[in-house]
């Protein structure tokens, strides 16, 4: 059985990995798109799939992160390969610092002071105070010196560490932990679980791998300003497709944004005014409908194994 | 000898509301004491205390000699200290033996012995793979003493454990509690149920509005006038 | 001193507005238990309201504002029914995952429908002089007006049976079911009042301001900012709260600039958290 999944999974990255010899442009920026959200969904629900804490500030993530890389690229003309890990780095320092301080406040709470930092910090990068580092506000153009199949490929690396990160952490005793956070903080925390450590390592962790993927979606964008970077669809969207795929699993995520980036695709193209309202509504029927996503409902009816792992 | 648990003087307001005060006692290790006292005379918040849920405002809390004041909870859970709750706090949608893995700490394979031993101990091995969720209440309250158990505590907290089990389960609780008794653990259990105090604590103490008001041996406080008063309105 | 006095009182009255939309999120906040991040999005359709009545058939915005509240009232009512109340047993996490998805299906179709070009309600213009200081018509209208609705909103709290219902609701929901009190009907009517106290604020906003499909979010992030800092549920906290971020943000933009002053709800709600979260004052 374990050689049969592994023989999959090597045909289907072997698969990937060749894409950029035979499909278009189309295809692979297709494809980066959904790896991308792939790392931003999967990384958000390494952390809120199993601590339960619902960040709202993923948008934060990837604009610090962003920020740092394209800065780094754009006005000191560094390396992408450097620029990129230093952003990531960056921000899943301050995630320390960040995650302790916010990380004291519960539930609702917690969810609203994350969004008030990216908003707060969206509202600051674009004051005249921050204008020499940022730009105050006006977008920055630049140019990576990236050929798209590159940056294909060091996102689907990206996505492949991540996901075996998740399925690791998942079926591990810290992300038991991290469980126990959820279901009763307190009563963890009696019976010796360090939570404020646990809740912080997953934190930073998050942070570091959605920061890494934003870093490589703006270089794709060759653009970032304020707007673009702490926008609530970026929190918004990779939300949508965990809930979809199913929060608290290892690959409902991937399945999220696989379908999702394709449903966009497609509605972007036919209904583009009414698209956000149509995600809008999704989000709302997901919740009130189907609140386990399509892999808690498949353990639900026993159609998959009720393992973590999955 | 030094007591397993000294409360030397403790304070604790909520707002304008004194839930202790001024209350000091001392618990021999190998003891099994009762707790008692109205609703709202500060059991919980006690046990809060001791186990670093909650911060004294004014006094100290020690064990073996060693001062626990403001420490974090999951620091004193390793010094000793396990702590079950009135209303139970296992975690549902974990497995029996998850529930009691998460709590270990050391090697996967050790710790797994020890949850399967500690499962044996509770009669619910067979249901090991099974949800915690899907346990009755009286198996539940079980399954939460097993957690205790995996910290190998040498004081056990102990809130309301009869409360709402038949009496059959009652027995067997209190006979495991006897048992790890002697062993060497000692408990301190907040009952309401005089039976349960009389039958199976050595001593107990008496708590109303956040004081000690009586303590002792448990015949001594059985023939207790004030306590009585307090109890019963005589 | 007078330049400080006029953006003193500028900040009341731009606040006192502030202080309507805060008080509707913090009364479903506090009573429901539902945090709806879409309450911004009915300030933007009570602005659309008074919009239409006036440029279609001209009906004065005064009586659009009056009319706004029964018509929010039950609307919120009809949605707190059919959609907000199925999760009440849930998570608040839940709810406000639900609401961010209907804020956004709200403002969306409202762009859709309306395009974004900005429309004005072109009632009330002009200054006239008060006290030495000049003041805009418009702004002191609105002013008058969330002055009184919220006159009548504390006296309908204080001495209405329904009005004790709903604030013992909010105290101890099973203490209330126990007294008799039809919960599940308080709820849907406490939510009805919060969406009315939303669009009649979007109303009087229509006076004052530009009206576009995405202004609702300026005044979700203000008014989170008014309950963190009035303390949940605290609808006396909520007035407080608003007046007090309206004084703030005149005072920021006069003396610092505009665009800092867009980061006055983001760094309250984070100060407040961390500092006091119950918030600035006892319920």
């Amino acid at each position: 059985m374990k050689i049969r999944v592994g023989l999959s999974i090597a045909i289907l990255m072997a698969f990937l990995i060749s894409v950029p010899f035979f499909a278009t442009d189309y295809w692979i920026t297709l494809l980066t798109l959904i790896l991308i959200f792939t790392v931003y969904a999967s990384g958000w629900n390494l952390f809120s799939g199993l601590t339960g804490y619902t960040n709202f500030g993923l948008a934060w993530f990837i604009g610090v992160s962003g920020y740092v890389s394209s800065l780094l690229i754009a006005d000191y003309h560094w390396l992408w390969l450097l620029a990129w890990p230093i952003g990531a780095l960056f921000t899943g320092l301050v995630s320390i610092g960040v995650g302790y301080i916010l990380l004291r406040i519960k539930g609702v709470y917690f969810a609203i002071s994350m969004v008030a930092l990216t908003e707060g910090t969206r509202e600051l990068f674009g004051t005249e105070y921050l204008t020499p580092l940022t730009h105050g506000g006006k977008g920055v153009p630049f140019v990576a010196g990236i050929r798209l199949p590159t940056l294909y490929w060091s996102i689907l690396l990206l996505a492949f560490i991540t996901l075996i990160l998740c399925y690791k952490i998942f079926s591990s005793k810290f992300g038991l932990r991290l469980i126990a956070i959820r279901e009763d903080e307190q009563a963890a925390e009696t019976l010796g679980i360090h939570t404020t450590k646990d809740k912080i390592i997953a934190f930073i962790l998050s942070a570091f791998l959605v920061g890494l993927a934003g870093s490589i979606h703006f270089t794709y964008q060759n653009y970032i300003d304020p707007t673009f970077a702490f926008n609530i669809q970026l929190t918004l969207t990779p939300i949508v497709m965990a809930l979809f795929g199913g929060v608290g699993t290892v690959f409902g995520p991937v399945i999220g944004a696989t379908l999702f980036t394709f449903i966009h695709e497609i509605l972007w193209a036919e209904l583009t005014l009414l698209y956000m309202a149509i995600f809008g509504a999704i989000l709302m029927g997901l919740i009130l409908f189907f609140p386990q996503g399509l892999l808690g409902w498949m353990k639900e009816k026993g159609i998959l194994p009720r393992s973590r792992k999955i | 000898m030094e007591p397993i648990l000294r409360i030397d003087d403790v304070v604790k307001k909520f707002g304008e509301v004194m839930a202790l005060d001024h209350c000091s006692f001392d618990i021999q290790a190998g003891t099994i004491t009762g707790l008692i006292g109205p609703n709202g005379a500060g059991k919980t918040t006690l046990f809060n205390l001791i186990t670093g849920v909650l911060q004294p405002d004014q006094g100290h809390v020690y064990l073996g000699g060693e001062e626990i004041t403001g420490k974090k909870p999951h620091e004193i859970a390793w010094r000793g200290v396990g702590r079950t709750y009135q209303i139970i706090r296992i975690f549902p949608k974990m497995t029996l033996l998850e529930n009691l893995m998460v709590v270990g700490k050391g090697k996967e394979r050790r710790m797994m012995e020890r949850a399967t031993d500690l499962l044996r101990l509770v009669r619910l091995e067979e249901k090991k793979n099974d949800y915690a969720s899907d346990l009755s209440f009286g198996q539940q309250k079980l399954l939460s003493l097993a957690q205790v158990l995996m910290l190998d505590p040498q004081l056990i907290l102990l809130d309301e454990p009869a409360a709402g089990i038949n009496p059959t389960l009652q027995n067997e609780l209190m006979a495991l509690i006897h048992r790890l008794n002697e062993d060497g653990k000692t408990f301190i259990i907040v009952e309401h149920d005089m039976n349960v105090i009389m039958n199976h604590c050595q001593n107990a103490i008496a708590l109303n509005y956040g004081q000690k008001i009586a303590e002792g041996s448990c015949s001594v406080i059985q023939r207790d006038e004030r306590l009585l008063e307090h109890y019963f309105g005589r | 001193m007078t330049n400080f006095i006029e953006i003193l009182i500028r900040g009341l009255m731009l606040g006192s507005v502030y202080a309507l939309v805060g008080m509707g999120l913090t009364l479903v906040w506090g009573v429901v238990g539902i945090v709806n991040i879409a309450h911004g999005e009915f300030v933007m359709l009570g602005a659309y309201f008074t919009f239409w009545a006036f440029s279609l058939l001209h009906l004065n915005p005064l009586v659009s504002v009056a009319f706004s509240i029964p018509v929010f009232f039950y609307g919120g009512m009809l949605i707190h029914k059919r959609i907000t109340e199925r999760l009440i047993k849930e998570q608040e996490l839940s709810a406000l995952i639900l609401t961010f998805g209907m804020s956004i299906l709200i403002w969306n179709l409202a762009q859709f429908f309306w395009t974004n070009t900005y429309r004005s309600v072109s009632y009330l213009t002009g200054n006239f002089p008060f006290m030495g200081i000049v003041l805009a018509r418009s702004k002191t209208v609105s002013f008058a007006l969330a002055v009184g609705i919220t006159a009548v909103l504390f006296l309908f709290l204080k001495y209405s049976k329904l009005g004790k219902g709903i604030r013992a609701t909010s105290q101890n929901s099973e203490v209330a079911l126990v007294c008799g009190i039809n919960t599940v009907k308080m709820r849907a009517i406490t939510f009805g009042m919060g969406i009315a106290l939303g669009g009649a604020a979007g109303a009087i906003v229509s006076l004052q301001w530009v009206i576009f499909p995405q202004m609702g979010g300026t005044y979700i992030s203000k008014a989170f900012a008014i309950v963190v800092l009035g303390g949940l549920g605290n609808i006396q906290g909520a007035l407080v709260g608003g007046l007090i971020i309206g004084v703030l943000e005149s005072l920021v933009t006069q003396y610092l600039s505009a665009k800092m002053a867009q980061i006055i709800p983001s760094l309250t709600i984070l100060i407040i958290l961390l500092l006091r979260p119950t918030g600035l004052f006892k319920k």
